[in-house]
């Protein structure tokens, strides 16, 4: 470039002068800019003749369909799988390209899907699939509320990986729990409960995970538990271990997924965290139901996914 | 060469150039301030502190705002109005409405920022300002356009000089692109809230004809008429090339205005529309370098001046960058090349280096060249210019860089399968890939902001010599 300005440079200007030297030389354009140019132009050309490029009318030139054309399968509104060919476009080229993950992925669904869970769950070659597939699914549907690693978050969603499934830790539980989703509800003992008597269940409920707590309070709180004023046994059972059908918490086993009792710093602490949750109740506990977003067999994979790679004891 | 002046200097109106000069600077901190700010809180997200005026959603278009039209708008205009009166030889017409400009901008800067931190938006990139200052903006620049074209009327020589025309095309683009893409029905008289006059598709084609044209026209050619100007006389070098200058001129403003869509690949668009975006943006390359390849031949025959002369360095290092980022953007308006740099922060890292690399670097080496003669001084540290050139250019090498290659990684891991056909990573472990680079682009940042302040503080003390 530059051994060829210096040829190019001549002290021929345009004769004009402004603000006192500022002139122009009259030198021709550079011959690469205006080869260049004309490449780009070419270049374009060649764009035109591959995609739909000029409006024309109420259409527009599609592309020559000798060169470039799209070919994908699609399911009709009655289920039929029909071929394609069209000229190029986006959505032809989405539809082409997840023909061919789908098929990649076909073998591996179809066996999650005619297989029993303990089947799957004890075939290693299904379960690497199970786990490639799981990790995207879970994290891009399931972890902004569970967790990365599923294990939850203190007043989100539970932990998938420890012991204790609220709603059951079945295959069959589990797959319940993704497709319906589950909507966990205590109701708020404001109006029902004084505040000495909150405070007696409140200890109480703290006695039954070992916490620290008044023993007095602890004894009326009990008898509140199980009698017809709090009416707290309906729910979380006589022996407080929560039900499975309802979803209603197991008291007793230190699991706190409302409140961060067990993490507080004293019993002052942990005793407002209570309180305030049996005062207002909770209506937070929506999982969704992901039937309208996942298909069928990604719920099953999930379930296995959930039960199996993330899942502690049933 | 010597063709007497017809005019006095001193009957220049500098006044109204001081003004903006001094913004430039202090808008230049602000913006760059804030733009160190927010690139910490993607790097480490505590520095939200909760608090939402200060999240990076908010302050991102303080940012952009403080920036492109706080920094960028305030050099426009002074060395619009500098160049104009001095390549006309004559002052400024209507010196109030002047002066209106610069207040009425100000104004915009300072409601569109704290519009920006309320939350009040219309979620429109690089025009979020809702219509009350969209109105403010109108009039501001509607008498813009009556001070230039009026200067330009009264010029004491038949020929417009060729800066004039860039400046011309972007006050009158900007005009037209700023009155469309902000069509909009308030909710009422004394809401802050309106909604577009377009809808869905018809929208984002309105809004990224305007973002793209806002880049090509503010952030290029009007930048371009800058270096026309600025280049010649500091190299005291004629322009290489007048046919040159009249071809690129033409070419660039007719194919920049068909290119907005590229923004819009793979979307629910036209696919023609893209196509067409795709190739005026592969044709527009060349005009693009049109302007690079005048102002750099421009210096040849005088080439020593970029060993000796920093505020040189300044000029053809901001055209390298130039010639760079219009290469690069072709390039990723391609469909295929799209495919992988859409929303990563590869396009972040490309209008950056056009951002810090051409628009910052020229502005810099053009305000060093004008400060001295505003103030009739001479600059107090020409060691402190080449200072702020090696923080200014290693902090875009390392803001740059970081994007490229966390754009990139973003791309590929955003589409990587697996055998089985499933994809290979979830969206979050492409955010925490990205981190350790989101902090070297904060580093880079800083190192451009220092540069910064280092300018400011040799301008002070060049202004505070002034004999004005």
């Amino acid at each position: 470039m530059m051994s060829q300005d210096k040829r190019n440079v001549n002290k021929q200007t345009t004769g004009h002068v402004w603000d006192d030297d500022l002139e122009e030389l009259t030198n021709p354009l550079p011959m690469w800019w205006v080869w260049g140019f004309y490449i780009t132009c070419v270049f374009a050309i060649v764009y035109w003749l591959l995609y739909p490029a000029w409006p024309v009318a109420s259409s527009y030139t599609k592309g020559l369909p000798a060169i470039n054309t799209i070919t994908y399968t699609a399911t009709t509104v009655d289920g039929k799988e029909v071929q394609k060919t069209t000229h190029w476009n986006m959505r032809s080229k989405f539809m082409a390209e997840m023909n061919e993950l789908k098929a990649a992925q076909k073998q591996w669904f179809d066996k999650v899907a005619s297989t029993s869970y303990e089947a799957v769950a004890s075939d290693a070659d299904l379960m690497q699939f199970v786990n490639s597939a799981g990790k995207t699914l879970f994290t891009d549907n399931c972890m902004p509320c569970h967790q990365a690693g599923g294990q939850g978050k203190i007043g989100i969603a539970p932990n998938l990986t420890d012991d204790y499934w609220q709603y059951g830790g079945s295959y069959q539980q589990i797959n319940t729990t993704i497709v319906a989703g589950r909507h966990g509800v205590m109701p708020a003992f404001k109006q029902v409960l004084s505040a000495d008597e909150l405070n007696q269940v409140v200890n109480y409920v703290l006695s039954l995970s070992g916490e620290p707590h008044n023993a007095d309070k602890a004894k009326a709180g009990d008898s509140l538990f199980h009698g017809p004023k709090a009416g707290c046994y309906v729910c979380h059972g006589d022996d407080a271990k929560g039900k499975v059908e309802l979803g209603s918490a197991n008291l007793t086993d230190k699991i706190w997924l409302w409140a961060d009792v067990a993490g507080a710093a004293n019993e002052q602490e942990k005793v407002t965290l209570l309180t305030n949750l049996i005062y207002a109740g909770i209506n937070r506990g929506v999982m969704p139901a992901w039937s309208a977003r996942l298909n069928p067999e990604q719920i099953k994979l999930l379930t296995v996914y959930v039960h199996d790679s993330l899942g502690g004891g049933k | 060469m010597a063709t007497t002046s017809t005019i006095n200097k001193e009957q220049y109106d500098y006044d109204i150039i001081r003004k903006f000069t001094i913004m430039t600077l202090v808008w230049g901190v602000v913006g760059m301030l804030v733009g160190v700010y927010i690139a910490s809180e993607l790097a480490f997200p505590v520095l939200n502190f909760d608090i939402p005026y200060i999240t990076f959603g908010r302050l991102r278009p303080v940012h952009t705002g403080a920036v492109i039209f706080g920094f960028g708008g305030s050099a426009l205009f002074a060395t619009s109005y500098y160049v104009v009166q001095r390549t006309c030889q004559t002052p400024l017409f209507a010196k109030g409405l002047a002066n209106f400009t610069f207040w009425g901008w100000q104004a915009v800067i300072v409601f569109a920022a704290l519009g920006d931190v309320m939350g009040h938006t219309q979620g429109r990139e690089y025009a979020e300002m809702e219509w009350p200052i969209d109105l403010l903006i109108e009039v501001v620049w509607v008498a813009y356009l009556v001070v230039f074209v009026g200067t330009l009327m009264r010029r004491k020589q038949p020929h417009i000089y060729v800066a004039n025309w860039f400046y011309l095309a972007f006050i009158l683009a900007t005009a037209l692109l700023h009155t469309f893409n902000n069509l909009a029905v308030p909710v009422s008289l004394f809401s802050m809230k309106s909604y577009s006059l377009f809808s869905g598709a018809q929208d984002a084609m309105t809004q990224w004809w305007y973002g793209h044209n806002a880049v090509g026209f503010f952030l290029t050619a009007a930048f371009l008429g800058m270096m026309y100007y600025f280049v010649p006389k500091q190299a005291g070098r004629p322009v290489y090339s007048y046919r040159l200058s009249v071809l690129h001129f033409w070419a660039l403003v007719f194919m920049y205005m068909w290119a907005g869509a590229h923004h819009l690949h793979w979307t629910a668009i036209p696919d023609w529309t893209s196509t067409l975006a795709a190739t005026f943006s592969i044709m527009l390359l060349l005009p693009s370098w049109g302007g690079m390849v005048n102002g750099i031949l421009t210096l040849s025959g005088a080439w020593d001046k970029m060993r000796t002369d920093p505020i040189m360095r300044f000029l053809i290092v901001a055209l390298s960058f130039y010639g760079m980022s219009t290469f690069e953007g072709p390039m990723m308006s391609l469909k295929d090349v799209n495919a992988l740099s859409h929303y990563t922060d590869w396009t972040v890292g490309h209008v950056h280096s056009g951002a810090l690399g051409w628009v910052a670097m020229v502005s810099f080496g053009s305000l060093y060249h004008l400060i001295p003669k505003l103030w009739n001084t001479q600059t107090y540290s020409n060691r402190l210019i080449n200072v702020h050139f090696w923080l200014a250019t290693i902090g875009i090498l390392l803001y740059i860089t970081a994007m490229w290659i966390s754009g990139i990684m973003q791309g590929l891991m955003w589409r990587a399968f697996d055998d089985f056909g499933n994809l290979q990573y979830s969206f979050i472990e492409s955010v925490a890939a990205a981190h350790n680079l989101y902090v070297m682009r904060a580093i880079g940042g800083l190192f451009f902001l220092s540069g910064m302040v280092v300018m400011v503080y040799n301008m002070t003390k060049t202004i505070r010599s002034g004999k004005v």
